[in-house]
């Protein structure tokens, strides 16, 4: 089955995302989905623009859905920012008439209709669900063998869980058997299911950070090769955040590798870490490579 | 100590007056698209207890809600809290009583816009994609990542629809209000 891809606008154009991209191409590739990029993708209106205008939020969202309702194809992202927009659409067209009929009028405006159908999958519930552990163990050409990782679900992949419904957010363990089925130690850690403040960012920066510090402190507790992540802001927040948040708050030792999900499933594929733009990240990502390629997990 | 006097999220007005109370404003609220569970709050706590912003602050997600139940309408909207939310849904998971915390911020939020507050940065990046369709503009260094890395060029967002969309929902309005205030300034 063919599939649609919203990148968003984060994970495409920004240095030490773009990984997250090069690395979800090669892994669905490797697995056989076929794809094509939503066209002339625009914002997905998140949850800093429904705090502005919950209706021009919706609308716009819900244009980039009704391109893939056009092309008859459901959508996945690698993104929880649009994946949350996305399956909020959905909801709120199926749950109350009046914003349906409010977000028609919009889109019929712009030459558009949407009728709330489109299936929309987060990238890593896709290979949970869609492809599987099994499918995925098949295709492993390096062992990871022994790594030890945090991994952040991050907010918006669950929560809430109603309108999400992938898994209950206190105590998720899909992604982690994903990693643990390709040989990863998921370590459970204090804090690895909170919040990393990422939506401050814009509205209050040094809450940002301060929120961050917290997550950033329960990271350094864990004593991790690497912090994985499956959402663009807690990336942008883990990754380039080390560096804001070790000089204001004068913490030693925050240098820890940040990958996207992705790409430790290419690396396990076989791919080299330059053409996962494992090298672009803020905090050098060389030692947890190292240690894969070195064969010294 | 002296740290969170700083990060005091809100300064309290005491006593609170008859003439600072609106009767109506927690029904405006309720009646809202995400605000109906605003009148099930039983002011538990469970929101503020798991609220990763109430652990490093004295924002409290219950007090903003016992204010909107108590009828502090300029207050709430004019307040610093309401933009103190991190959107992380914690809240909403937890609580027993399906208040919805985060969906009541986004209809406080909303009419605080409508009102005059707003958290600039939000505000920004709304602009950004009224300008170019997305949150970051596509460059020449973005272009260039892209081709190193054999992925596909970036595709420009159809910003006519994107207007239009903006047009219709009314959010040119909202864009031209604060636009309006900024040339005051």
């Amino acid at each position: 089955m063919k599939y649609v891809i919203a990148w968003g606008c984060l994970v495409p154009s920004r240095r030490s995302l773009i990984g997250y991209e090069a690395a979800t191409r090669k892994v669905l590739n490797t697995l056989n989905v076929e794809t094509v990029d939503l066209p002339n993708e625009s914002c997905c209106a998140p949850f800093w623009m429904q705090s502005l205008d919950l209706t021009t939020s919706i609308a716009l969202a819900a244009r980039n859905l009704a391109k893939a309702e056009e092309m008859g194809l459901n959508l996945i992202t690698p993104c929880s920012g649009c994946f949350h927009s996305y399956k909020r659409v959905n909801h709120s067209l199926n749950e109350y008439p009046e914003m349906k009929e409010r977000v028609d009028g919009i889109l019929r405006k712009a030459g558009l209709r949407y009728s709330g159908d489109v299936e929309v999958h987060h990238l890593i519930d896709f290979l949970y669900s869609n492809i599987g552990i099994d499918k995925i163990r098949d295709h492993i050409e390096t062992s990871l063998e022994g790594l030890e990782v945090g991994l952040r679900y991050g907010c918006h992949m669950l929560k809430p869980h109603e309108l999400l419904n992938i898994e209950y957010s206190e105590r998720p363990t899909f992604a982690d058997e994903l990693l643990e089925g390709i040989g990863i130690i998921s370590k459970q850690y204090t804090g690895c299911h909170r919040c990393c403040g990422g939506l401050l960012r814009g509205a209050d920066d040094d809450l940002a950070d301060k929120v961050l510090k917290a997550r950033l402190e329960d990271a350094l507790n864990a004593d991790l090769d690497g912090i994985v992540t499956v959402c663009s802001l807690c990336h942008l927040q883990h990754d380039m955040g080390q560096r804001i948040v070790g000089k204001k708050f004068n913490i030693e030792g925050l240098d820890i590798p940040v990958l996207h999900f992705p790409q430790l499933l290419a690396l396990a594929f076989g791919h080299n870490a330059e053409d996962l733009g494992l090298d672009l990240h803020t905090i050098k990502t060389s030692s947890l490579v190292q240690k894969i390629s070195g064969g010294s997990i | 100590m002296s740290d969170l006097q700083n990060d005091r999220a809100q300064k309290d007005t005491i006593p609170i007056l008859d003439s600072d109370i609106d009767d109506s404003f927690k029904y405006e609220i309720s009646s809202s698209i995400g605000g109906e569970g605003l009148l099930r709050c039983l002011k538990c706590g469970a929101c503020s207890g798991g609220c990763p912003v109430s652990a490093v602050t004295d924002y409290r997600p219950r007090k903003v809600l016992g204010n909107v139940l108590l009828g502090l309408r300029e207050q709430v909207l004019s307040s610093k809290d309401i933009w103190m939310c991190a959107a992380c849904f914690t809240c909403e998971e937890r609580c027993v009583q399906e208040v919805n915390f985060t969906e009541i911020i986004t209809v406080l939020r909303n009419r605080a816009v409508k009102e005059g507050f707003v958290a600039a940065g939000y505000l920004e990046m709304a602009k950004n994609v009224a300008r170019n369709g997305r949150v970051g503009a596509k460059t020449r260094a973005v272009d260039s990542m892209r081709a190193k890395l054999n992925l596909p060029e970036l595709q420009d967002p159809d910003i006519e629809e994107v207007h239009k969309i903006m047009e219709a929902s009314g959010f040119n309005e909202i864009l031209a209000k604060y636009a309006d205030e900024e040339g005051k300034e």
